[in-house]
């Protein structure tokens, strides 16, 4: 743990040491608060380092600082990079609901480039800052992340080919961005399956759309794919670590679950009762009819 | 008026089909006009049943999962091994602390702190077979780290009060690790779980002050006081988060000023037994 410390420890120096002349000049041009920071931080550094010469005891303590320091400070990367593969990550799921019938090769080519492109910029971060114990000792730190980057594939990639798509999968294509000299982020069955729970409430809301927009097979295709879903974590979620918080999520899921029944039911009860001219009373009747229209 | 005891009868048995009636919001009159050219009833239940059984879940999403599971057990038979050791570790602790406690019941004496010493073995084995059941999972400590946590700062607290009792000074974490043999590079002594137990040993110190003054021991609140103050100062480099370990070092402050008031007691009444002067140089020095 020493050794991957003081090699974090380098790299942060190395990392400031190049981002310090660009700092400079942006201070110089912009904001007084910068200015003000900056010596700040300088001030509480040259503070531990006279204070350590007063007694034994603070040479180790020393220690303990930098030890927490720098995990403190790539705990708050993580965060940082965690929350933005969150926000990048939804912004893929709100663009594969923009799918319709018409536009759905479109629509999906474009939401797959922008997974990639979270891939790419900001799984990758993520990828640089954890390193051996760090996967599991910052789990809290990028987890949240993780499991909603997990929720933007496998909806693409359901939306793509109606499969689910696997955790091996997913960590084949994470691979690339780690140096291969180094053990590679994959990440684990936990997230993944937390992942997943969430994505039945995505399935939901396509499987309302898709009955919306008339598409009754592929809406028929989701239910039973969130009903396999469901049914293969009921078997898993005991073995897990933190089953208090997947647990509801399951509860959650369910409902979701049923919601698709339900309206894959009253489309199947009330698709057969449509008839023209008395349908058009009822706004989701009139929805339901208009692919009869239409074909 | 005909027709509408047979619209009701439709709609109970489709709430019967389905708990939640949210679906059932057309007028029973249409329903029943379609229901009696096409019976949509039984064509739904039958489909139903046909797709619960026809359409079994794609063999590799099976696959999957079952490997899912399977992991996951093994985790938790791994994660029970791993609780039985700690709770040796607790229950050895357990006695060691015991064994301290008889420090307030009169003046330490080395045989009491041999006692506890020998105890420091067992924990040196329980700690060893922990790391040799980790040992198969490289990189996965904090996997696990929740279950032994709170044991190992009890531990450390332990430990760090028995080396103080002994020779006045702090236990650092890197002798700790000695003590413990957690020195290998996968199993080793978290340092926030080190300076947590560290809180812990000064929550210790202003009861074995106020116990040694009865028994007589009037030089003993100078050096608690002196050590206490060190170790508060040097607490204070540290930048801490808003988590546990801060909460911890919050409560040692009031340690601090017990140890003060007491010392403040034996000094007032001129109970200290080696005039003032050195008494006072070696708190000035810290202030």
């Amino acid at each position: 743990m020493l050794r991957s410390f003081s090699s974090s420890l380098h790299r942060l120096s190395l990392f400031m040491a190049s981002e310090k002349p660009q700092r400079l000049h942006q201070i110089t041009g912009t904001n007084f608060q910068n200015t003000t920071k900056r010596p700040k931080t300088m001030a509480t550094a040259t503070a531990t380092a006279t204070t350590a010469t007063d007694s034994a005891m603070k040479e180790p303590f020393t220690k303990y600082t930098e030890y927490l320091n720098n995990l403190n400070d790539k705990r708050e990367r993580v965060v940082k990079a965690s929350r933005d593969i969150t926000m990048n990550s939804k912004k893929v799921i709100f663009q594969v609901h923009r799918m319709s019938k018409y536009n759905k090769v479109e629509v999906l080519e474009k939401a797959e480039k922008d997974l990639a492109a979270v891939t790419n910029q900001y799984v990758s971060r993520l990828v640089k800052e954890l390193q051996g114990t760090d996967f599991w000792k910052l789990r809290r730190a990028y987890s949240p992340g993780i499991q909603e980057y997990v929720e933007a594939a496998t909806f693409c990639s359901f939306c793509k080919s109606g499969t689910l798509l696997k955790l091996d999968e997913i960590n084949n294509t994470l691979l690339p961005l780690s140096d291969p000299s180094l053990q590679p982020l994959q990440i684990n069955i936990l997230d993944y399956l937390l992942g997943l729970a969430d994505l039945t409430g995505e399935l939901m809301r396509l499987a309302i759309g898709r009955i919306s927009d008339g598409e009754l097979e592929f809406a028929e295709k989701i239910c039973s794919f969130a009903r396999d879903i469901y049914r293969e974590l009921t078997l898993v979620v005991p073995h897990m670590d933190d089953s208090s918080d997947m647990k509801t999520k399951m509860d959650v899921m369910l409902q979701s679950v049923m919601k698709i029944e339900n309206a894959c039911f009253s489309v199947h009860v009330r698709g057969s009762e449509y008839i023209p001219l008395l349908g058009s009373n009822d706004p989701s009747s009139f929805l339901v009819g208009v692919p009869d229209i239409e074909l | 008026m005909q027709y509408m005891k047979p619209a009701f009868r439709v709609s109970r048995s489709l709430i019967t089909i389905n708990p939640k009636p949210f679906i059932f919001l057309t007028s029973p009159f249409l329903t029943l006009q379609t229901l009696r050219s096409q019976s949509p009833i039984s064509s739904f239940s039958s489909s139903m049943a046909s797709s619960d059984f026809s359409s079994l879940p794609a063999p590799s999403l099976e696959k999957q999962f079952g490997e899912f599971r399977t992991h996951l057990e093994e985790s938790g038979t791994l994660r029970d091994r791993i609780r039985t050791v700690v709770s040796e570790i607790e229950s050895t602790t357990r006695l060691m602390y015991a064994s301290i406690l008889l420090v307030h019941h009169s003046r330490p004496t080395p045989e009491l702190l041999e006692k506890a010493k020998t105890q420091i073995d067992v924990l040196k084995e329980k700690y060893k077979q922990l790391a040799d059941i980790l040992g198969g999972c490289p990189g996965q400590y904090y996997r696990y780290h929740g279950d032994w946590k709170s044991e190992t700062q009890t531990v450390v607290s332990v430990l760090t009060f028995m080396n103080w009792l002994e020779t006045g000074k702090l236990l650092e974490h890197k002798e700790a690790e000695e003590k413990l043999g957690l020195n290998g590079p996968e199993f080793n002594l978290d340092v926030e779980d080190y300076l947590v137990g560290v809180c812990f040993m000064s929550n210790e110190l202003p009861r074995y002050v106020v116990n040694q003054v009865t028994a007589g021991d009037y030089d003993c609140p100078r050096k608690v006081l002196k050590f206490l103050t060190e170790l508060h100062a040097a607490f204070r480099i540290l930048n801490l988060r808003n988590d546990f370990l801060r909460k911890k070092f919050d409560g040692m402050k009031y340690d601090l000023r017990k140890v003060e008031e007491v010392y403040y007691d034996v000094k007032i009444r001129g109970l200290t037994p080696n005039g003032e002067s050195v008494a006072d140089q070696g708190i000035e020095r810290q202030s």
